[in-house]
């Protein structure tokens, strides 16, 4: 199993998530983050006064899947966030050792 | 679910328990000994109120002469039948340890208020009460400030009744335990305790509790949502929505009622109890109000059909000081506009929208003066649509407030934002109506722009303010949804924003209500995250936009440059409302306007706008002011001699203000924002634009003035107003040698300004 890990412009995510369902992902976890990358933050200049934005509001997605669809759950995400325009945001995938549904007690991808 | 019921079901305990009690006695006892002991219920019990699940209070008394095993037979035979049926809390003792008990713990000291006889003895009951009562008395000084200190940590830990979604019945605030304390504090005799005021709640809550008993099949006292549909049905509410609006109008005058007690108690009689109760001292603070006893009272022989803006002049007062409405004065007022005295014409009068403004900016003070209008139906006389959304619910998990009082909160939070705009009136009002709408399916946003146009029409404000309240109700949502939903960087998300919205202005407006709307919300509807995304927003959006406008200078006809070509000082005194319109024209020279705003100031007189210009050597000076109370009679003969001496000679008027406002210092007042000072240079070709905005406040105007004339520059104009307990002052200023100020120069006289205002 591999977690996905999604993070994004805030705009795009009703998209993200309208494109995973399409893809048949039934659950997922999102909260606000904040951050920089190679975009930075900028400096703006509002009635004179010159204030740094230095980290720019973003929204981190998680979604864990089986390790044969991780790749093309990538795909699903990285084309729906994709604006092409600097600040997109990044997906990076990680093994994960186990999962367990409270609820039940399964384990593994029974679990997903 | 009623009295009734709960009544019957504690006679059905009393028939059972003193038939054990009779058994048991008649068993273990031979004769005599049976009046040695008595069994009495404490508590709710007490009080004859039983709902399915409540616990059976009970003491069981005894004169000491009873042998020990004996009494403990008659005590197991009596609770070993109830064991299963009920939950028994109970205690053996005799008169003297009850006693003892009561002075070491408050809970049995106010359980025993409530004693009564069950069987047995019921002289040895009557000694217990009469005792229980006498210590309660005579011990309040010591044991009403714990059960106040008890009341709060119970509060703490339970929350609020009135706002929580699943709120516990009993415990939170304005809960029945409240209820209880109230009489105890009543029975205590330190305060009266309008008891009659809370009977509605007492019933309304105790019906709600018995239902969740009989739903949930148990003890318990909080109202979670999976019980709420269930509840409401055996009721017969329409739904829950209903029944938790009920709940909430009850745990809320309670509270009230609670919260009044604390205070007449803190402040009633020289012993702080009120046993010896002192003639209060009256303090005039307004026209026919007053302070007395730390309270706002409106002078009993103020009549309100002559003076029907008291009542919102005893409120803003109130509210700007921090201090209490008098429940007399709200309860007097609420009679005498039911009776058709004292309305309001239609549209108000300035004074009475002005004093609404300062009512509802007057941040955290405002809660507790608009609680009191709601709850003795005060503010429904002069906004009847407040009504529909009184202790209306919202069950979203979003918010944790009734609809009415999210827009009391979200005002609240826009107080603090006063500074960041233009209108500040606008702001308030439009925080305080934000959600008029809700309450029925239809989107509450295109609702309340139905509503909110009305209202303010009423209130007083003219069409173009009308259509920016408008605006701001429609899309007081939209910056947050564009925020966090649309693209930043598209152009098109940007028109969007736009095209709905005039001017940046508007948006300075919407942005201040869309971030006092968040934070009233909570945690849940608002964090540093998409706040950032707002004003990421609000400043693209602005950059498209023209710049902020600013008040214009003043214009003056060919009679008043005539006049003012002549170079003589000349005052015109004429009656505007409910104060005076001055025209001033005087040789101009530095620091004109801190010395004509200081004679107003010394004379009493409060100014509430001002527009200026200097032409040519003279400046001509065009002010409404309003008299305080104890103005001493203004003339144009008395301004003239005053001004015209101040002209020669300031040191005067500064050493008078001086006095006067050590005078204020002494005065209550509340938190208020930090003035803010901007600075335009690039507005006007020949002047420098400085906008002050800062709390109103005796002599702000002196010290503007002052400050600028420290800073070595010149006032060209200065336009002057007042919004509720706002000013913005913007002045237009130039070097002495003529021109413009520099950037830096400009920040220079910006900051000094800031500090002398602070």
């Amino acid at each position: 199993m591999r977690l996905i890990t999604a993070i994004l412009k805030p705009f795009k995510l009703e998209d993200v998530k309208e494109a995973l369902q399409a893809a048949g992902v039934t659950g997922m976890t999102v909260s606000e983050a904040s951050g920089f990358g190679r975009q930075r933050g900028h400096t703006e200049v509002y009635r004179g006064a010159e204030y740094t934005v230095d980290l720019v509001p973003k929204v981190r997605l998680e979604v864990l899947v089986d390790d044969k669809d991780a790749d093309s759950i990538v795909d699903v995400i990285v084309k729906a966030a994709s604006t092409g325009s600097i600040g997109d945001g990044k997906v990076w995938t990680t093994p994960v050792e186990q999962v367990i549904r409270v609820r039940t007690g399964e384990r593994g991808s029974e679990a997903i | 679910m009623s009295t009734r019921e709960r009544r019957e079901r504690s006679n059905e305990s009393d028939r059972f328990l003193s038939q054990l009690f009779l058994n048991a006695v008649e068993k273990h006892c031979d004769g005599d000994s049976g009046k040695e002991i008595a069994l009495a219920a404490v508590g709710g019990y007490g009080r004859g109120e039983l709902s399915p699940g409540s616990d059976l209070d009970i003491l069981i008394l005894h004169n000491g002469k009873v042998i020990e095993e004996k009494l403990a037979a008659i005590v197991n035979d009596l609770l070993y039948p109830l064991w299963d049926k009920n939950k028994v809390d109970h205690s053996v003792r005799t008169r003297s340890q009850t006693r003892e008990a009561a002075s070491a713990d408050l809970r049995v000291a106010t359980g025993l208020l409530d004693i009564r006889a069950i069987a047995g003895n019921a002289d040895l009951v009557s000694l217990v009460q009469s005792d229980a009562l006498d210590f309660w008395r005579k011990e309040a000084k010591r044991n009403l400030p714990e059960l106040a200190n008890a009341l709060s940590e119970r509060h703490n830990r339970a929350g609020e009744l009135a706002y929580l979604l699943e709120p516990d019945l009993k415990e939170a605030r304005g809960g029945l335990r409240d209820i209880q304390a109230l009489r105890a504090i009543a029975l205590s005799g330190a305060v009266e305790v309008r008891l009659e005021k809370i009977s509605w709640a007492e019933s309304t809550l105790n019906n709600v509790r018995e239902a969740l008993h009989t739903a949930s099949g148990r003890g318990k006292d909080r109202l979670l949502f999976q019980e709420q549909d269930k509840v409401a049905e055996i009721l017969e509410y329409k739904d829950a929505d209903a029944m938790m609006s009920d709940v909430a109008r009850a745990a809320r005058s309670v509270d009230y009622l609670l919260d009044y007690t604390w205070h007449g108690l803190e402040h009633k009689g020289k012993d702080g109890l009120g046993r010896i109760l002192q003639r209060p001292r009256f303090v005039t603070v307004a026209k026919n109000v007053s302070a007395a006893n730390r309270e706002i009272v409106i002078d009993p022989s103020t009549s309100l059909n002559e003076d029907p803006v008291v009542g919102l002049r005893a409120a803003a007062t109130a509210a700007q000081l921090g201090l209490p409405l008098s429940l007399d004065t709200c309860n007097q007022l609420s009679n005498a506009l039911d009776s058709g005295e004292g309305v309001l014409p239609n549209p108000w009068p300035r004074e009475a929208r002005e004093l609404l403004i300062s009512l509802i900016g007057a941040g955290d003070a405002m809660v507790g003066i608009f609680e009191t209008l709601d709850q003795e139906e005060v503010i429904f006389h002069w906004i009847p649509e407040w009504r529909s959304v009184r202790s209306l619910p919202q069950r979203n998990a979003l918010h944790r407030h009734t609809v009415d009082r999210h827009m009391v909160e979200t005002a609240v939070h826009a107080g603090q934002l006063t500074r960041k705009v233009q209108r500040p009136d606008l702001l308030l009002f439009a925080a305080l109506f934000h959600d008029i709408g809700k309450g029925t399916q239809e989107d509450h946003s295109e609702r309340g722009v139905r509503l909110i146009a009305p209202i303010a029409r009423r209130i007083g404000f003219d069409e173009k303010d009308i259509e920016t309240l408008k605006i701001l109700v429609r899309h007081h949502l939209l910056l947050s949804s564009t925020a966090t939903r649309r693209d930043l960087d598209d152009p098109a998300t940007i028109q969007s924003v736009v095209s709905v919205i005039p001017d940046a202005t508007t948006l300075e407006l919407l942005h201040a209500l869309s971030i006092a709307d968040g934070e009233a919300t909570g945690s849940a509807g608002w964090s540093d995250w998409k706040a950032t995304l707002v004003a990421e927003l609000v400043n693209r959006v602005k950059k498209a936009m023209a710049g902020v406008e600013f008040a214009q200078q003043p214009m003056f006809n060919q009679e008043q440059i005539a006049l003012a070509a002549k170079g003589e000082l000349r005052i015109n005194l004429q009656e505007h409302d409910s104060g005076y319109a001055v025209q001033v024209i005087s040789p101009d020279r530095p620091g004109l306007l801190s010395i004509v705003a200081g004679v107003f100031n010394i004379s009493r007189l409060d100014v509430k706008s001002a527009r200026t210009k200097t032409l040519g050597s003279s400046a001509v000076m065009y002010w409404i002011v309003t008299p305080e109370p104890h103005a001493p009679e203004v003339t144009e003969s008395r301004l003239h001699q005053l001004i015209s001496d101040a002209l020669k000679d300031s040191r005067d008027v500064e050493e008078k203000l001086l006095t006067r406002a050590k005078a204020y210092a002494s005065i209550p007042s509340i938190p208020v924002p930090d003035p803010e000072v901007e600075i335009f240079t690039d507005a006007a070709t020949d002047a420098t634009v400085i906008e002050v905005r800062s709390h109103d406040r005796p002599g702000l105007l002196f010290r503007i003035g002052a400050a600028i004339t420290e800073s070595q520059i010149d006032i060209r104009s200065a336009i002057v107003t007042t919004l509720g307990a706002e000013a913005i002052d913007t002045l237009y200023v130039t070097e002495l040698t003529g021109g413009p100020l520099t950037i830096e120069r400009a920040a220079e006289v910006a900051s000094h300004l800031k500090r002398a205002l602070k």
